[in-house]
This record gives C-alpha cells, sequence and structure tokens, in this order.
C-alpha cells in the first residue's frame, strides 16, 4: 500500500509538477489549492502526509496547519520563503514537523517525506515509560498524565520516548535530530528547540521552570524523573 | 551632475565657531578698551578741575590775607606766612622787594619755574603745571603791586595723581575681565547656534551607517524649522528610493521561485526518465539541469543579499568551539580532506555566531577558490588582536593588488577571471560573503601569504555570551530564537553542536 500525501499549495503548476515527481517516488498524491478546501479533504480522505505552503490565499498555512492538528497528529512539513525568519519558528509553532524552503528539490522533499514515514512506525521499546506523573507507552503511542491522555503529534511522541528511555542522559540535538527526524547530516537545530518547547507545555506543570525535560547547557537535553 | 558647495574661509583655517568667539572676544575687547578710555578721560578732566578750582580760591584768599597784612608796618614775613591757612601738601613762597621769602627750607624761589616767576613779578597772575623731582606740583602765582609783592602757593597733585593711577588700573581690569567674558560667551553662543547643525551631522552619519529612517525633531525656532524640514524631506526621498530599489530586487527574486519550483521539480521527473530519452535529448536536459542549478543559485544568492539590504537579515546566534566550527563548515562544503590548521592560541576559544551564515562564508570562499585557483590547498584558524581568523588558502594565481577590494562587489568579475567558461558561480558569493561578515562585525579581506600562497582572511571578534543567554531555555517565544540584527542575543539552546551545520533548506541549495 502506498502512502498518501496531500499537497496544499495555490500554485496550480508547482502542484502539477510535484504530484508528478512524488508519484515517480511510489507516492499517492491528493491536491489541495486553498487551506479551507485542505481541512475538507484531510477530513474526507485522511493523508499520511500534508505538505503546507505558508503562503494561501485565504486562510494562511501556519492557520491550516494549527486547524489540522486539533483532530490530528499527522506529520506536516511546511513549505516557507525562507530559512532564517521567524516563519521556520512560527511554522514550527503551529504545529509543523518539519519544513523545506522555495525553491525546494523533490528529491529532498521526498527523503523528508520518507524519514517522516519511517519514524512514524512503531519501534521495539518497553510498553511503560513513567516518570513524575507521567505515563508514556511507545507501542499504543499515548502519553497520560495523572491518568488523563495528552494529544501530541507523533514528532513530539518519538522526542518524548527517546528522551524516556534513557534518563538522565544527555542527548545532543544533533543526536536526536538524527533519531527523531532521521537526518544524519543536514538538519536545524531549530527543529528540537521548537518542539522541546512544545512538549513541555503539554507535559510540565511549569513550562517555564521545567522539572522533567531540561536543558543541559553547551550540550543537549536530558529527562530528569 | 556633481556641484559641491564651497563655503568661504576668508579666516583661513579656522573654523567658523573659532571664528564667531574670536569675534566676540574682540568686540568685546574694542567695546571695554573704548568705555574705559573716554571713562578715565572724564574722569580725570572733572577731577583735575575741581582740585584746580580748591587751589585757586585758597590761593587768593591767601593772598589778599598777605596783603592786608603787608599794608601795616613792621611785619615779619616768615610769621606771616606760617599763618597763612595752607592745606597739607601746600606751600606758600612771597617776594617782597626783590626778596624771597617760604614756608620750607626745601623749596625756595628756584622751585618756581623762572616763566612763571618772570610773568608774576611783571604784573600777571598766573598758573603752572610742572613736575617737582617726581611729583606733579601746581604753582598759582598772584601779584601784589599795591605792596610790591607777589605771593606764589605751590601744591603737590601727588594724591590726584594717585587716584588717577588706581582709576586707570581698575578700568583696564574691567576691560580685561569684560573682553574674557565676551570670548567666553561667544564660544557659548556659537557652540549654542551651532548645536543644530551637530544634529544634523549626527543624523546625516546615522544615515550612511544604514539608519534610513533617522530624521531630526522639527525645532520649535523658526530659524531652524526649514532646516530640519529640508533635511528630513532629503532622508525622505533618499529613504523612499533605497527602498524600492531594494524591494524590487526582493520582490522579483520572491516571484521568480514558484517558477524556478516548478522547473526544477518538472526537470526532476525528466531526469528520472532519462534513460528513454535520446542521447540529444539527454545532452540538452543535462544542460537545463546546470543552467537551472546556477539559477537557482543566483535567486537564493539575490534574496539573501536583498534581505540583509532590507535589513530584514536575523542572526541566529550559537555558542561555538572555532576549531570545530571551520571542520563542520570545509565538510560541509565537501572539502572534509582539506587540513584544517588550529593555532594553539585560540584552540578551544568559542564563538558566538550564526552556523548557517559563517558556514555559507567557507562554502563561498571555497567554491572560489575551486572556481578560480584551482582549489583549497589549506584551512586555517589563527588568532587575532580581538578575535580569531578563519584562513581559506590556495595557490592559484592570486589577486591584483588593485581588485582585492572590487571582488567584494556584486557581479564584479576581475581581469584574472577571464572568461566565463563553467562558472557555476552567481556573481554574489564573495558579496554575500563579505555581508554575512559584517552581520556578525567582523571583516574579510584577501592577501598574497608567504610561498606563494594565496589567502582569505575572515576576521571574526570574540563577543561575550549574549545578555539573553541563561541556563535554562525561556518559555517559548519565537523572538527567543532568532534575532534581528544586530544580535548580540542569543538562543538558549544546547551550544555544543556535533554535525549539522546548515539549516535544512540549505541541502537543496547545495546541490
Amino acid at each position: 500500500m502506498s502512502s498518501k500525501i496531500l499537497l496544499v499549495e495555490d500554485d496550480a503548476r508547482i502542484r502539477a509538477s510535484l504530484r508528478l515527481a512524488l508519484e515517480d517516488e511510489g507516492y499517492e498524491v491528493d491536491e489541495a489549492g486553498a487551506g479551507e478546501e485542505a481541512l475538507e479533504r484531510f477530513a474526507d480522505q485522511p493523508a499520511d502526509v500534508v505538505l503546507i505552503d505558508l503562503m494561501l490565499p485565504g486562510m494562511d498555512g501556519f492557520e491550516c496547519c494549527r486547524q489540522l492538528r486539533r483532530s490530528s497528529a499527522v506529520p506536516v512539513i511546511m513549505v516557507t520563503a525562507r530559512t532564517d525568519t521567524h516563519d521556520v519558528v512560527a511554522g514550527l509553532e503551529a504545529g509543523a514537523d518539519d519544513y523545506v524552503t522555495k525553491p525546494f528539490v523533490a528529491k529532498e522533499l521526498a527523503a523528508r517525506i520518507r524519514a517522516l514515514l519511517r519514524r512514524a512506525r512503531p519501534v521495539d521499546e518497553p510498553s511503560v515509560l513513567a516518570f513524575g506523573d507521567i505515563e508514556v507507552r511507545p507501542d499504543e503511542g499515548t502519553v497520560r498524565r495523572g491518568g488523563e491522555e495528552i494529544h501530541c503529534t507523533r514528532t513530539e511522541f518519538r522526542l518524548l520516548c527517546e528522551l524516556a528511555v534513557s534518563p538522565g542522559r544527555v542527548l545532543s540535538r544533533e543526536q536526536l535530530l538524527d533519531r527523531v527526524w532521521g537526518y544524519d547530516y543536514f538538519g536545524d537545530g531549530r527543529l528540537v528547540d521548537v518542539h522541546i518547547r512544545r512538549l513541555r507545555t503539554k507535559i510540565e506543570a511549569d513550562p517555564a521552570n521545567p522539572r522533567h525535560i531540561q536543558t543541559v547547557r553547551g550540550m543537549g537535553y536530558k529527562l530528569v524523573v | 551632475m556633481t556641484r559641491a558647495l564651497a563655503w568661504r574661509r576668508p579666516w583661513g583655517r579656522l573654523g567658523l565657531r573659532a571664528r564667531v568667539t574670536v569675534t566676540f572676544g574682540l568686540g568685546a575687547l574694542l567695546l571695554s578698551t573704548a568705555m574705559a578710555t573716554i571713562t578715565y578721560f572724564t574722569a580725570r578732566q572733572f577731577f583735575v578741575r575741581e582740585r584746580e578750582d580748591a587751589i585757586l580760591r585758597q590761593a587768593y584768599v591767601n593772598a589778599s590775607l598777605a596783603r592786608s597784612t603787608l599794608r601795616s608796618t613792621g611785619v615779619d614775613v616768615t610769621q606771616l606766612l606760617a599763618s597763612l591757612d595752607t592745606v597739607p601738601g601746600s606751600l606758600s613762597v612771597l617776594e617782597l622787594h626783590e626778596q624771597w621769602y617760604s614756608t620750607s627750607i626745601s623749596v625756595d624761589r628756584d622751585a618756581i619755574p623762572l616763566a612763571l616767576r618772570t610773568l608774576v613779578v611783571s604784573g600777571t597772575p598766573a598758573t603752572q603745571q610742572f613736575d617737582l623731582g617726581t611729583t606733579p606740583e601746581f604753582v598759582v602765582g598772584i601779584p601784589l603791586p599795591s605792596v610790591s609783592a607777589a605771593y606764589f602757593e605751590v601744591f603737590t597733585l601727588d594724591e590726584l595723581a594717585r587716584t588717577l593711577r588706581i582709576l586707570a588700573l581698575a578700568l583696564t581690569g574691567a576691560a580685561l575681565v569684560t573682553t574674557i567674558g565676551g570670548t567666553i560667551t561667544g564660544r557659548w553662543a556659537s557652540g549654542r547656534a551651532l548645536r543644530p547643525l551637530a544634529d544634523v551631522s549626527r543624523a546625516a552619519q546615522e544615515i550612511a551607517r544604514g539608519g534610513l529612517d533617522t530624521r531630526l525633531t522639527p525645532a520649535d525656532d523658526p530659524d531652524l524649522t526649514p532646516l530640519a524640514a529640508s533635511f528630513n524631506e532629503m532622508a525622505d526621498a533618499l529613504q523612499e528610493r533605497i527602498e524600492r530599489e531594494v524591494r524590487f530586487t526582493s520582490d522579483v527574486s520572491h516571484e521568480l521561485r514558484s517558477p524556478l519550483t516548478t522547473a526544477t521539480t518538472a526537470l526532476e521527473v525528466l531526469e528520472a526518465h532519462a534513460q528513454s530519452m535520446s542521447a540529444r535529448s539527454r545532452q540538452a536536459l543535462a544542460l537545463l539541469t546546470a543552467e537551472l542549478r546556477r539559477f537557482r543559485r543566483m535567486v537564493d544568492d539575490l534574496l539573501e543579499i536583498s534581505r540583509v539590504d532590507t535589513g530584514a537579515a536575523e542572526l541566529s546566534l550559537e555558542e561555538v568551539e572555532v576549531g570545530e566550527l571551520m571542520r563542520q563548515a570545509a565538510a560541509a562544503v565537501g572539502a572534509g580532506e582539506v587540513p584544517v590548521e588550529v593555532d594553539q592560541r585560540v584552540a578551544g576559544t568559542r564563538l558566538w555566531v550564526d552556523k548557517r551564515r559563517i558556514e555559507r562564508v567557507v562554502a563561498n570562499l571555497v567554491a572560489n577558490a575551486e572556481q578560480y585557483a584551482g582549489g583549497v590547498t589549506r584551512l586555517a584558524v589563527e588568532p587575532a588582536p580581538a578575535g580569531v581568523r578563519l584562513v581559506v588558502a590556495d595557490r592559484g594565481p592570486g589577486i591584483p593588488a588593485g581588485e582585492r577590494d572590487r571582488i567584494f562587489e556584486r557581479f564584479y568579475r576581475g581581469q584574472s577571471a577571464g572568461s566565463r567558461g563553467v562558472t557555476e558561480g552567481s556573481g554574489l558569493g564573495l558579496s554575500l560573503v563579505s555581508e554575512h561578515v559584517r552581520l556578525h562585525g567582523g571583516r574579510v579581506w584577501a592577501e598574497s601569504g608567504t610561498h606563494g600562497e594565496h589567502r582569505f582572511v575572515v576576521e571574526l571578534p570574540i563577543d561575550r555570551p549574549p545578555p539573553g543567554a541563561r541556563a535554562d531555555e525561556p518559555a517559548g517565544v519565537p523572538d527567543e530564537v532568532s534575532r534581528p540584527v544586530p544580535g548580540d542575543g542569543g538562543e538558549d539552546t544546547p551550544d555544543e553542536s556535533a554535525a549539522p551545520v546548515a539549516a535544512a533548506g540549505e541541502r537543496a541549495r547545495r546541490r
């Protein structure tokens, strides 16, 4: 069964060319020209990965991503205009898992999609990881805090698992990029930072003064039980 | 047309402020001297006349007393003189039947000037001022023909002279004080008057440094309002023009991206099916691919440079070890086999840099060396007076001294670059290098080293850690991750980054 990708892009020619390229890579491609349309389509026929251009007419890409996140943990890749602005961070904050910059190369995009799909699959880990009032079940893909389920995206969940598997051990941003995103070399540390931040708002009692997910200055992050 | 407004400088090299000061000083000197002189002479005339009147009155009283006394017989002349009422410092001299009598031994007939003596004896009353020794004296001679005598009275003007001397001294002092006061006033007033000019100069400097929205605060002073208004008008026009140009570049590059994305993607699809094409088609496809790659790089570079121009560039600062930074940058651009020599004095030095930009800097310098100098031979990190130097060296022909500054200009192609050949560069590589380095507060230059080595040197300052850096990561606000230039802020994230140096989007760019 081939994975399905939803392309949210207002430029019809870019959509057409991406469809050709991604179909060559063996994916099934669905298209939407606007944010509203994308949400409808996704509700009808959920995709495995959603690609959202931030610059959309009407509802912009950030809003589209946020709305999508309310109902789904589907991996989202956003297409940004530039790499060094707030766009990247804002897009990640809106719930995106990764980003590419226009003009991008389809092979590169396909590689990222592959990485997202690969890590979205369950891995063999202890059935329950617990710390504080948090309980993580890797096999079920659930996180509970005080018995109540917390909704995490797949990337957040993977990140939490990586940290929780070896409590007390410091993991560098590069290690996390490698393990969670599947990038062995090229990766943006901001991906890790923003996801850690999002994770903290979900599992920490006081996200500004985190108890469990701590920053180790100059080294990385670690989980404290 | 260039037209310089020349200022007339009649006083040679003296500045405006100095000239105003000198004018005030000279004016004060002239005025106070004139006032003092007039005061002195008026006062002197008054004092002298007053004194002379008093002297004459007394002399006549004494003369008439002497006459009435001499009319009676058997008079002791000496006693008569002694009985005369004289003020201190005045002496009486009497001539009677050609005999001279005096109240003082020191003053006698000879003390009185001969001309006056003769005149008075012959019957004409007279006065004369003369000097006896060093003291000024005033003599009054009154003939007394009815008793065949002449009465002289000699007054010393010593006290008057002293008074006048003190007056002169006081007036000179006052004139001097006034002159100094005038000079100080001139200095202060010119400083005040020039303050608006200093504001203009500061604003102009600010604009030249890139603060295009700098304006002068409109003054309340009606004399200065036109200056501020015309200056601001000029700044408005300048800003609008620059921003329009920069926006144009940025818009063009942005607009190019969508078709470029389509073209790149479609071309990739074609490449994937290249096997089914004829050899000629494949050749054409290869040309298209290569050229599109260059085109994309050009758009990327244009965008990056226009971001710097519009001031939208932001530094994402991280703390990195300098040797590691260089090794990672080299590895990322495929120059991993080139040795990186780190000077012992800077080994372990940590810098706050935007890794993506510094990596671009090294990448562009390496690419430049590959393009024009047969490749990089050595990468080095060396100490600098207030920072570190990243050195990218080659053994190529080098850059002529006259071109070393111009190579950092946009789209500059030097003599040595020759024909374009199969250039991969955008023509913006070195200017981007210089912009990135400048954003970090550093500088870059080309130089000829020893043993036929030519090198590009990037000097980066060692900054103290940004004040924003704290022990733990602050709650998530996007602003804390990337900061606007000049960005002395930093992100509070793990800094000891091992491998990834490029932002994710960079990967596509370097393929």
